[in-house]
């Protein structure tokens, strides 16, 4: 009997991981479990509200913002309970909002920055503003969301904006060099007419196909590996598996949109050099005056240190910090080290400014 | 102690010496790999791949949106360009409504001036007549007024 019980035990052990592998390969994770409620909608865009936890006396009274990049889900910021940067702020008694931007339809194949910073974002800032009671409020951006807010933020500097967050913001696309991104889109290798021709949007697995990319060997192999090694361990897979569902989870990028991040951006630095135009205005940096927290993750492949730097000499905000975290892109948000490092010095440097 | 025996209560793994050479290899082709991308050859490569794709695949995208136009209008279904001038005109339907609503916040605002706004704002509204109901069960002289 307890030699069978051995011969049994490591097919019954291969059975469950392999029954482990298939649930996590071919199912969704529950993400996104902070309760909310929709505020407001146009289009695709829409603005959640969090359920608040604290009595309204012991919120503070700048309500905050986040906006995140256009080619994915905005719920990384909310990935799973006990691993939820919103979950955290929520607890930490501020009154927050999420921009989610959708995904672009056919329809939306013209919309630029130009609609989303001036049309998207006063919109949802102005109902922000009606519900909360405040005329004054924090914008946190990453990524894309970070060109966007500090777009909006140069444009519209008198519009209540006290606090700005800019995480892992590409900025600066000077040093063509050091980043990849800029070699690949090159006008002598990439033909952004033909591409948003056929595409109209850019897909989403093209941008993931880039991003991933990158670093090919770990998006392709060792993520996949460190899953089998730790098959085994419930709280490896639970992390994996919700990590997976949101990065499988693409979103296309408007044609218009993506075309100023290639010619107007990764090209032409345009941005930085104070050339970019809004809808007929000029995008001066230097207009932006609010309190300025500009977050660098130190093993950033994506957006490297230097596009984000830069922004801390251009602003005129004369209270300004420049934080170094260790990590990648979206590990510092995400990662097992978020809720240690990034999030408290967040919500340190945000509690107070937002009294 | 306690160390020694956690150590002897680990199983021994016969693939673990293997996995550790597996991810020293990886490594060392990740880093190889980080390199080789960041290369023009490579970035004229994965163009000039992205390139013949759409040049390929551009007569067979077309003929069948030909004939996919054709088959909608034969059957009297509206078009994908149908459909993306009626959802153009859905949202700046929105943006409209978005204005007026814009418009009537300023207005309540304008109109209540003392009224604290926002959610405190609602929250006191809601109050408001529960407080007066109790006023008047309590004061006869307000009961007599009504």
């Amino acid at each position: 009997m307890p030699e069978a019980a051995v011969m049994t035990d490591p097919f019954t052990h291969a059975a469950n991981r392999l029954k482990t592998l298939n649930k996590v390969m071919t199912t969704k994770a529950a993400i996104a479990q902070t309760p909310k409620e929709l505020v407001w909608a146009l289009n695709k865009a829409k603005l959640y509200r969090y359920s608040p936890v604290l009595p309204a006396e012991k919120r503070h009274p700048v309500p905050l913002l986040l906006v995140f990049a256009l080619m994915n889900r905005p719920y990384i910021l909310d990935l799973r309970p006990g691993h939820s940067f919103v979950e955290y702020m929520v607890k930490q008694g501020y009154d927050v909002y999420l921009l989610d931007w959708g995904a672009p339809g056919p329809e939306d194949k013209n919309l630029k920055f130009d609609d989303y910073t001036l049309e998207y974002m006063p919109r949802a800032i102005r109902k922000m503003k009606a519900i909360s009671g405040s005329e004054e409020f924090s914008l946190l951006g990453w990524c894309i969301g970070a060109i966007l807010t500090s777009i909006y933020s140069a444009l519209r500097p008198d519009d209540g904006l006290r606090n700005l967050i800019l995480l892992t913001a590409p900025l600066d696309f000077s040093n063509k060099q050091g980043l990849t991104f800029a070699r690949w889109v090159d006008e002598r290798y990439f033909d952004i007419d033909k591409v948003l021709g056929a595409f109209g949007n850019m897909p989403g697995e093209m941008i993931d196909y880039g991003a991933k990319a990158l670093k090919p060997v770990e998006n392709y192999i060792t993520n996949y590996l460190k899953l089998w090694d730790n098959l085994d361990d419930p709280r490896v897979v639970e992390a994996w598996h919700a990590m997976n569902t949101w990065v499988t989870d693409n979103v296309p990028l408007a044609g218009g949109a993506f075309r100023q991040l290639i010619v107007d951006l990764y090209r032409n630095d345009r941005l930085m050099k104070g050339e970019l135009e809004i809808r007929g205005q000029r995008v001066d940096l230097s207009r932006i005056r609010a309190n300025l927290l500009t977050v660098i993750a130190e093993g950033d492949h994506i957006t490297p240190s230097c596009q984000s730097e830069s922004i801390m000499s251009k602003v005129s905000s004369a209270d300004k910090e420049l934080f170094r975290v260790a990590g990648g892109h979206i590990g510092i948000m995400a990662g097992s080290g978020a809720s240690k490092f990034t999030w408290p010095h967040i919500n340190g440097w945000l509690a107070a400014r937002s009294e | 102690m306690a160390d020694e025996s956690a150590n002897n209560s680990k199983p021994f793994d016969p693939m673990e010496p293997w996995r550790g050479m597996r991810d020293a290899y990886l490594d060392a082709w990740a880093k190889s790999m980080v390199e080789m991308v960041n290369t023009e050859a490579y970035a004229q490569a994965t163009g000039a791949m992205l390139d013949s794709y759409l040049t390929v695949s551009a007569p067979f995208r077309e003929a069948v949106e030909k004939a996919m136009l054709k088959t909608l209008e034969q059957l009297a279904m509206p078009t994908r360009a149908d459909v993306v001038s009626i959802a153009e005109r859905m949202t700046n339907i929105e943006m409209r409504l978005d204005d007026l609503d814009a418009k009537m916040d300023s207005i309540v605002k304008a109109i209540a001036p003392a009224k604290p706004h926002g959610e405190a704002g609602l929250a006191a509204a809601r109050k408001a007549p529960q407080q007066a109901r109790k006023a008047s069960r309590t004061n006869p002289a307000a009961r007599r007024k009504k």
